[in-house]
């Protein structure tokens, strides 16, 4: 029996439902560390014929834990296919004590959970684990980030070679530039279709990730590739970017590959349409 | 205009049925949207949000206005909601009875309040309040709940009533709540509907919910059972012709199977108003 019984008011009330329904060992067990009984909590929530007043709450304090998780199975469906069902429960359970939700939208319940991951167990084991947890966010977060218009081809065929030169490249904000420590590609598409991850190779792998019309999609970039995404993030004239190409390929190569990229990036809809 | 035009029978709007509603604009009277599935930057839900908004009535449902919350209230939350009601234009907004955030964390669920006058008079000045913001009334909706607190010193459609009084705002009678709290507490679910004032009820809830042996569980994946259909029809002997919708978010049938209920509930409408959907909607 608690010295003090639980509190009436509003602000009582809600900060002992609040600590007993988020509890992750459930409600019976945080009742017991509050020095609390059932006694105690049947002063507050009144028993049914049927349930007792902590089964009552444990109504909440489940639907409290299985309403995200089930949203963070489908958010992270391929760490939950490597790591499997329990460890994810697990994994979970102490991530919400460890950062709770704090914003009015389910989705972004799971927003912090690959800072968290880094530091918990599982990492350790298979540091590969974070990275691929931030690659199932950033599609989460592009899906329904800013819309933009894109560049298109006809948009450049459009114009005059003379103008190709001063053509000025900025990215859409819709798009993500991941630098990885692991290979991933391998363990994407297996853990997609239900296999197991395999090896991930701890080789450093750039992952550019955006969304084309209502479509996510990644891929690796290229090395000579990365320092020019680099300026169409913060935006750049194409001759600045054929330049930057010169010291990563031979002078007669250059523009060449320059409009190559060019050519991928447009048909991407990875460059923003002129304002 | 009304301020609470009656739009007839409608279905909540979910992401299965986005393509099929954008490409196909099935014949429902309106659509109710889940406001915070919108509050994001772009992509595909905005998309059909501006699709759908060009070819049917929309409303807007909240779930994290928190209005029983001891915590302030949300303003970033209040500006989105703002702005996107002021980009969508919905026939009203709704949120429900409820506090679903403490300390600055959120539960993301519907946790029921005790029916007191510390209750009563709090929601209402919260309920004021984002009216004044919102320039607008809002409709507030009754929760299922699976807990009574010791303390309630009136009843569930008492406290709407007069919540409803003093905040000068309007009601969203879920009938699939009421069923399921009435079975959950023990009281006589058309004891609830005569509590309500009918002046205040603007628009119906109907859903289906599971059976958990020792309670009912407001799972809305099931499809509305016969005694839902029972209470509804007593509403409507109540309440007259108040725009309905049919929801539905887990296990989520084919679309057309959503707007089958939601005949379903219109032809009830009809029979016992005895008049034709027009007449009803006329007589608005």
């Amino acid at each position: 029996m608690r010295a003090e019984p639980f509190g009436r008011s509003l602000v009582a009330l809600q900060a002992a439902l609040y600590d007993l329904i988020t509890a992750p060992e459930g409600v019976a067990r945080r009742l017991g560390e509050l020095d609390g009984s059932p006694a105690d909590l049947e002063a507050l929530v009144k028993p049914s014929p049927a349930m007792t007043a902590v089964e009552r709450l444990d109504v909440y304090a489940n639907m409290y834990f299985y309403r995200i998780l089930d949203v963070l199975r489908v958010e992270y469906a391929r760490v939950v296919a490597a790591v499997g069902d329990a460890e994810f429960h697990n994994l979970i359970t102490a991530y919400l004590t460890a950062c709770p939700p704090a914003h009015p939208s389910l989705r972004e319940a799971g927003a912090r959970l690959f800072v968290f991951l880094a530091r918990h167990p599982l990492a350790e084991e298979r540091p590969w684990l974070v990275e691929l947890a931030r690659l199932e966010r950033t599609h989460l977060e592009l899906y329904d980030g800013p819309d933009a218009a894109a560049l298109t081809m006809d948009e450049i065929r459009g114009s005059t070679p003379e103008a190709w030169p001063g053509l000025y490249l900025r990215a859409v904000s819709c798009h993500a530039v991941l630098r990885n420590r692991f290979t991933l590609s391998r363990a994407w598409r297996t853990l997609g279709s239900g296999d197991p991850a395999g090896a991930v190779p701890a080789v450093r792998e750039t992952l550019l990730v955006w969304r084309q019309g209502f479509q996510v999609f990644h891929r690796v970039v290229d090395a000579d590739e990365e320092p020019l995404l680099a300026l169409l993030e913060t935006g750049a004239r194409f001759d600045t970017v054929c330049e930057r190409l010169l010291g990563q390929v031979p002078e007669e190569e250059a523009a060449l590959r320059a409009f190559q990229l060019l050519g991928r990036w447009v048909t991407e809809g990875l460059v923003a349409a002129p304002r | 205009m009304s301020e609470f035009p009656y739009l007839g029978h409608g279905i909540g709007l979910r992401p299965p049925h986005y393509a099929e509603v954008v490409n196909d604009r099935p014949a429902v009277d309106w659509f109710e949207l889940i406001t915070e599935n919108f509050m994001v930057a772009g992509g595909n839900p905005r998309r059909v949000l501006r699709e759908v908004r060009a070819h049917y009535p929309v409303v807007l449902h909240g779930v994290s206005l928190s209005l029983g919350s001891v915590d302030p209230l949300d303003a970033t939350y209040l500006d989105r909601l703002a702005a996107l009601a002021a980009e969508t234009e919905p026939a009203w907004i709704s949120d429900h009875l409820c506090w679903s955030s403490y300390g600055g964390h959120t539960g993301h669920d519907l946790w029921p309040l005790p029916f007191t006058e510390e209750s009563l008079e709090h929601v209402a000045r919260r309920v004021r309040a984002v009216q004044d913001r919102l320039g607008r009334r809002i409709l507030v909706e009754n929760v299922s709940s699976y807990l009574e607190y010791a303390h309630s010193t009136i009843s569930e459609w008492e406290f709407l009533g007069e919540l409803a009084r003093r905040a000068d705002c309007g009601l969203l009678l879920d009938v699939n709540n009421v069923f399921v709290s009435a079975h959950n507490h023990g009281f006589d679910p058309e004891a609830f509907l005569g509590g309500v004032p009918v002046d205040r009820v603007k628009q119906i809830h109907l859903a289906g919910h599971s059976d958990h042996g020792t309670h009912l569980l407001d799972s809305h994946d099931h499809p509305v059972c016969d005694g839902v259909w029972a209470l509804y029809r007593s509403a409507v002997e109540r309440f007259g012709a108040v725009s309905t919708l049919i929801e539905r978010d887990d296990d989520i049938p084919p679309l057309s199977e959503v707007i089958a209920e939601s005949r379903q509930a219109a032809a009830i409408e009809a029979e016992v108003l005895g008049r034709t959907r027009a007449e009803v909607a006329h007589a608005r």
